[in-house]
């Protein structure tokens, strides 16, 4: 179970960080419409992987599950789904307008795909390097 | 003219057909996880964490389907010119 948590806790900081890391980076070396594209992609995905975490934590539990006469998959659903309405808003926004570059924004919109992966690569790691040992 | 009808096709398409996918997986994940916690709600915890992730990665693909969808849409390059020839009609 710690582990577990500490794998989302790792998630968590990496998407942060490559957030940052990708925005400065886009800052730097590309053209203005492609750093915006990158860094609200990065923040819309992080804040939807944060609102995500709370809504999970706090309706998948055991207390709410044994609780009576809760319709735990109505507050669950009815709250995902309101989140990705208002990021497709957003991201329709976004685009149609042409305030982003949309490769820009493709690529901030990875920020919680690659820390996933950097997280599952580093387990991956471990588990190798066990086994060998 | 033609490659307009088809970028518009082909987005609706795309997030038809990865909207189909993604609402297939997070069904048979969201199952699992409430079969999962109602048999051992002790193992809530454990389900929460490995749910998580995999609702973060499926919701993920659909919205990069949603955003190649937009660009045949709306950044399309043929865009610009066949709404002109259209408006000149």
């Amino acid at each position: 179970m710690e582990e577990l948590e500490k794998i989302v806790n790792f998630i968590t900081r990496t998407n942060w960080l490559l957030f940052l890391g990708s925005s400065l980076v886009a800052l730097l070396l590309a053209s203005p419409k492609v750093y915006l594209g990158v860094f609200l992609g990065g923040l819309i995905v992080t804040i939807n992987f944060h609102v995500l975490k709370n809504t999970v934590t706090q309706n998948i539990n055991q207390e709410r599950v044994m609780e009576k006469g809760k319709s735990l998959i109505g507050a669950l659903l009815v709250k995902y789904y309101l989140r990705f309405a208002l990021t497709a808003v957003i991201i329709f926004l976004l685009i149609a307008n042409r305030s982003v570059h949309p490769a820009g924004l493709l690529a901030g919109l990875s920020v919680v795909v690659a820390s996933t992966f950097i997280a599952a690569a580093i387990e991956l790691t471990k588990i190798i390097f066990r086994e060998a040992v | 003219m033609e490659f307009l009808v088809g970028s518009v096709w082909a987005a609706g398409f795309a997030i038809g057909i990865a909207a189909f996918g993604c609402g297939i997986g997070q069904g048979l994940g969201l199952n699992g996880a409430m079969s999962g916690i109602s048999r051992n709600p002790e193992a809530a915890g454990k389900i929460q964490v490995n749910m998580l992730i995999g609702l973060a990665l499926i919701e993920s693909l659909c919205i990069y389907a949603l955003v190649v969808a937009m660009i045949l849409l709306f950044v399309h390059p043929a865009i610009g010119p066949a709404v002109a020839a259209l408006a000149g009609h």
